[in-house]
């Protein structure tokens, strides 16, 4: 098969639409979290008096400057060393290296660092905000229990993650997400404090729904973040058959990950982690629901099937 | 001021701005392509600067398989000489076959197959003839993203008035596909 049939092969399956669409409605979700944002600081408004909320507005628009400072600029640095990793200078990593470098080749990416995590579990995830301070990891599992073709399926995953931006991303709305549940928690807080003074004449109304809008808006705000996962997930595995040019490796991968946490469920990974890796670790049965932070693996490996 | 007048400048503005756009835009796009082959070179003469350490390796072991060091070396040469895209790569694809037949007749000298060295060069090699694949599959890509701007709607218009063509892919063949990863 020559370049120009693989080009109408692809132009059929149309990755480059499906990848823009899919763009579009993560900006959409996450436009809607800054929406809630907004909704909860005017109900908050209509509680309180006017001074009361400059203070709050202030106090909280520098404790969210510096969260999302840290959780911006430290989110690989400290994902990489919960899990402990290192990075992989050794010689006996020069086939993984090369293998990455081939595929940011492919994808005309800079060759991202690569680390090792020590851990017998077979999985992987990517950090750093642009392609430029891109880092891929994976365990030490991954060069054990996979073939090649698997590990390469594996990493291209995680390459697309990496050239579609999806880490910045992802980290904006999960620190958005973590804002809403601060807010939420001091505004909830604040009432329990200042009941009783100075709260006559204020429409009640807007209480009620104060107080049913910062338990509903963190919960809301965590399902939207936790589609968005779902989303970029499958987006991985389009962007990794694209990448190679062949779906059968990821499969076969996305079986055996599947397997072994069947039976082991050991991890390196704590709950935060989660969303980022490959598949994930916690949740051992396929079935999917509004609080996975993965599709089921059952449900990316039918779809990768038909590609 | 006359309506019109106001029409005029608007219209102007559009057109002014759309063909800024769209200069910009064909040109990066090209400027992917250059780096794309620059990127391919890069590989080409990593592989290049490889084989006088495995022929070295190997003639240890295999002096008297004189054809295939032969081969290697006229293939190694043409690849050296090649300006043209087309030269290049037939060169290369040679020079691919003679690395397959090579790592083919080692798999009858064991002393040859157990060396560190040998190993490691081979793994290298393989590693590399992936790398070229995935180079010229970028190439490819690129090219294809150039295409289907110069040739669709209303690009095709403005690579009409910068003078800019359709470009040719690069033909990657079945075979080659196949010899991508080398087996052992």
């Amino acid at each position: 098969m020559n370049y120009k049939e693989y080009a109408e092969k692809y132009k059929k399956i149309s990755f480059y639409d499906q990848i823009r669409n899919n763009k579009l409605k993560s900006w959409l979700l996450l436009i809607i979290i800054v929406v809630v944002i907004i909704g909860l600081m005017f109900v908050i408004s209509q509680v309180y008096d006017p001074t009361m909320v400059f203070t709050f507005l202030i106090l909280g628009i520098i404790i969210s400057l510096i969260y999302v400072f840290i959780g911006y600029y430290f989110s690989d640095k400290i994902a990489l060393f919960t899990v402990n990793a290192h990075e992989a200078t050794d010689k006996k990593y020069n086939h993984l290296n090369n293998m990455v470098e081939g595929l940011a080749l492919a994808g005309g990416l800079p060759k991202p660092k690569v680390y090792i995590m020590p851990s017998q579990e077979i999985n992987a995830f990517a950090t750093g905000r642009t392609p430029e301070k891109g880092v891929v990891c994976v365990t030490e599992g991954c060069l054990t229990k996979l073939t090649d073709k698997e590990l390469e399926g594996v990493l291209a995953h995680e390459l697309t993650h990496i050239r579609n931006y999806d880490i910045r991303f992802v980290t904006l709305a999960i620190i958005l997400v973590g804002l809403i549940a601060i807010i939420s928690e001091i505004f909830l807080r604040s009432l329990w404090f200042s009941s009783g003074n100075g709260r006559e004449g204020k429409n009640p109304m807007f209480l009620i729904i104060g107080i049913a809008l910062a338990i509903l808006a963190p919960i809301i705000a965590n399902l939207v973040q936790l589609a968005i996962s779902r989303k970029r997930e499958y987006m991985a595995d389009a962007g990794a058959v694209q990448l190679i040019r062949d779906n059968s490796g990821l499969i076969s991968a996305l079986k055996k990950i599947g397997n072994y946490y069947e039976t082991n469920n050991k991890t390196v990974a704590n709950k935060t982690l989660a969303s980022m890796f490959i598949a994930n670790p916690f949740s051992g049965k396929s079935i999917t629901n509004l609080f996975s932070t993965h599709p089921p693996l059952s449900e990316r490996i039918k779809i990768l099937e038909s590609m | 001021m006359f309506w019109w007048l106001w029409l005029i400048i608007a219209v102007v503005a559009l057109i002014i701005i759309l063909l800024i756009y769209y200069f910009n835009k064909i040109v990066v796009l090209s400027n992917r392509i250059d780096n794309a082959f620059s990127q391919i070179n890069v590989q080409l003469k990593k592989r290049n600067d490889l084989i006088p350490n495995l022929v070295a390796t190997v003639k240890g072991y295999a002096k008297h398989e004189k054809g295939i060091f032969e081969e290697l070396a006229k293939a190694r040469a043409e690849m050296t000489k090649a300006g043209s895209l087309d030269a290049k790569f037939k060169a290369s694809d040679m020079l691919s076959n003679a690395l397959k037949s090579i790592f083919a007749i080692a798999e009858n000298y064991p002393i040859l197959k157990a060396n560190e060295n040998f190993k490691e060069l081979q793994q290298e090699l393989s590693d590399i003839e992936s790398k070229i694949a995935y180079t010229r599959q970028f190439f490819n890509d690129s090219i294809l993203f150039y295409n289907n701007t110069v040739t669709t709607f209303p690009g095709t218009i403005f690579a009409g008035i910068f003078g800019k063509q359709k470009k040719d892919y690069l033909q990657i063949t079945q075979a080659e596909r196949q010899n991508v990863k080398v087996e052992f």
